[in-house]
């Protein structure tokens, strides 16, 4: 071969390999379905991408590990919770032949990868992100959420703060943008059906220290204590407010104030706290029946929202996929766009083609102790509130 | 009033936290990454003390002995050879402990959180100016000003204190006079995991355990050490109170300023005076 033909060839074999049709058509027949799973593997929500990652595992378990008659291989990746090394890393598995993915835990992450799925046309399905933004009339198409936002959430506090009578209200605010937009929503919301703010402070992400807080609260005239903040700053927070036995004088709530994994953190000063709860064992349907039977089978532990939510999440997914009887990426969103899962775990989800969220219930429940075999501290669910009460039109 | 109680706890928790950090600068001129990671171990060992045998105070007596026992094997089987060497070496190593260390916490205790239940002695909230003031803050007040005094007495007023002064300022005249250095050194170590470890404790019952508590913490520590001056135990005193009681008046009357106060407290004092505000004036002879 002379170096003409060399050349010619090379840029011919370039071309080939660039160009979107003939690649498309290169991955029509891909040894496995591949899904980029990028979680939060380390740190503080180490355990959260502990548990969804269970949860896909036994899914893709459920259905004999195989998609479209081709194993599924999931490739998981550790984004630190920062949305730079979700990227980062979630591109490595894309050029790896990645056909969709799955993530992230933190909503910042999740953002970032959603441009990345715009950008590249792939699939991005997301199960545990609240931010109201991810989901959003007219945004991306390729990025889909079957688990709740934070804007149903707070629609649940003002919910419960109705049913249950409280009249004032005073806040504490997580300060970063989905939380403060979620204070500003419930502000609105809580002052049509006349309830009064009193006060809200914002503390800043990673707080160590309430106490004064929680003084001005103690001091203060408010009925009830609405908590905007989750994770370690929820724990940290009841911690200290337990301290001063404000639980005793006031009533706690907030959109993901607690579950299981915070109640056992927080410790007896849980007891009594009112919280969101995005998915829960003790729901009574067949589905979620043998869902919790598998899991605790496999894993000796019960199902956490993350773990119960990322289950139900891909396995949705998974059957609409089956469904295409195609390889196309496009057939998939299409498909998913206007699906309706019947056989829910937390009963029937409807995808919402406007803005690529899963219309359905808001679980609301408080701590209490739980009966062995139940955790100590278990969260039952007192109210199930509809979606039409949570979601505005499309 | 009652925000002056709780920016005293607020104080001597920070001081209790940075205590160490500012005792193995001051001695050994180590920068100790480490040191948020030893804070996170000695509340990991806390719980694990209150699991087995259901008392919060032999965790705080013991889970910071093996902490410095840790510290003192670290301090001689790593940091002990690189002592001569530039400072990027003990900053990389120390770098190194905290992976090993939360990786080794994750093997041990797992990904999931865990408790350490108020002490039963300070469990209830005592009525004062106006306020219900946990117990355990004042617990945290009193422990946190017995601990600076006894730390002040060690170093400043004792013959040991002498001892380790000297080793740090001219460790080869020290050397000569008899007194051996390397063993001082891996006692200072020792001691700074140990106060490392104390704060974990003490901060248990108020903060989740979980594995990324000693990066949340490191920042604050880092604070109080350059605002008081570096290796400055003094010092370290001063700030953690100025740092506190800016806090808890933050809280009380701006909760969204408190931290854009705690940084513009740290870049004055580096603009105004670099080697701390309360650094001691060094003498000649």
């Amino acid at each position: 071969m002379d170096r003409r033909t060399f050349l010619v060839s090379s840029a011919g074999v370039a071309l080939v390999a660039l160009n979107p049709v003939t690649g498309v058509l290169a991955a029509d027949e891909p040894a496995d379905f591949h899904i980029a799973g990028v979680l939060a593997f380390s740190g503080a929500y180490g355990i959260i991408g502990k548990d969804m990652r269970q949860g896909v595992e036994l899914a893709i378990a459920d259905r004999g590990g195989k998609v479209l008659g081709k194993p599924i291989r999931v490739s998981w990746e550790d984004d630190e919770t920062k949305p730079q090394p979700a990227v980062q890393k979630a591109t490595r598995l894309l050029a790896g032949g990645a056909q969709m993915m799955f993530g992230a835990v933190g909503s910042a992450s999740t953002l970032a990868l959603q441009g990345l799925a715009d950008q590249r046309k792939i699939p991005l399905l997301v199960t545990i992100s609240a931010d109201d933004k991810i989901t959003r009339p007219n945004g991306s198409r390729y990025t889909f959420r079957t688990s709740n936002t934070l804007g149903m959430e707070i629609r649940m506090c003002v919910e419960f703060a109705k049913v249950k009578g409280l009249k004032k209200i005073y806040g504490v605010t997580a300060d970063y943008q989905a939380t403060r937009d979620g204070w500003e929503l419930f502000v609105a919301e809580a002052k049509k059906v006349g309830i009064e703010i009193v006060g809200n402070d914002y503390a800043p992400l990673g707080n160590r220290d309430y106490s004064v807080i929680v003084d001005k609260m103690a001091k203060s005239d408010a009925d009830g204590i609405a908590v905007m903040v989750t994770g370690n700053d929820a724990v940290t927070f009841l911690k200290q407010s337990g301290q001063v036995g404000l639980n005793k004088t006031k009533v706690q709530f907030g959109p993901v104030l607690q579950d299981e994994t915070l109640a056992a953190a927080v410790g007896p000063a849980a007891v009594g706290v009112y919280s969101g709860v995005r998915y829960h064992f003790t729901v009574d349907n067949p589905a979620n029946k043998k869902f919790v039977e598998a899991y605790r089978t496999k894993y000796n532990e019960w199902p956490s929202s993350f773990a119960g939510e990322a289950y139900d999440g891909i396995s949705w997914w998974l059957d609409v996929v089956e469904s295409t009887k195609s390889w196309d990426r496009e057939t998939w969103v299409d498909a998913f766009a206007k699906s309706t899962r019947e056989n829910s775990l937390e009963g029937k989800k409807v995808m919402r083609a406007c803005d690529h969220q899963a219309a359905q219930v808001g679980l609301w429940g408080v701590v209490v102790e739980g009966q062995s075999p139940l955790p100590p501290l278990t969260m039952k669910i007192t109210d199930v509130f509809d979606a039409s009460k949570l979601f505005d039109a499309c | 009033m009652s925000t002056i109680v709780i920016g005293l706890s607020l104080s001597f928790l920070l001081f209790l936290l940075a205590a160490g950090l500012t005792l193995i600068f001051g001695m050994l001129g180590v920068i100790n990454f480490a040191h948020g990671a030893l804070y996170m171990l000695g509340a990991y060992v806390c719980y694990q003390i209150v699991h087995w045998t259901g008392s919060f105070w032999i965790g705080l007596a013991f889970a910071p002995i093996v902490v410095a026992a840790l510290g003192a094997a670290m301090e001689v089987t790593t940091l002990r050879p690189v002592y001569s060497r530039d400072h990027i070496y003990q900053l990389l190593l120390t770098f190194g402990f905290i992976l090993v260390i939360e990786e080794s916490v994750r093997l041990i205790w797992g990904l999931d959180y865990k408790q350490v239940p108020t002490p039963a002695l300070f469990s209830q909230p005592i009525a004062m100016l106006g306020s219900q003031i946990p117990s355990y803050r004042l617990f945290i007040i009193g422990f946190g000003a017995l601990v600076s005094a006894l730390l002040f007495l060690l170093l400043d007023r004792s013959r040991l204190g002498m001892v380790i002064r000297a080793a740090s300022s001219d460790s080869e005249m020290a050397q000569t006079l008899g007194i051996n250095v390397s063993r001082v050194r891996t006692a200072v170590f020792a001691l700074g995991s140990g106060l490392a470890a104390l704060g974990g404790v003490v901060a248990a019952p108020l903060v989740p355990i979980e594995l990324g508590m000693g990066f949340s913490v490191i920042i604050d520590c880092f604070v109080v050490v350059i605002i008081g001056g570096l290796g400055n135990i003094k010092g370290a005193i001063l700030a953690a109170l100025l740092l506190g009681m800016a806090r808890a008046a933050g809280f009380t009357y701006a909760p969204e300023w408190v931290e854009l106060i705690t940084f513009v407290l740290l870049i004055v004092t580096l603009m105004t005076r670099p080697s701390g505000l309360f650094s001691r004036k060094g003498r000649s002879a």
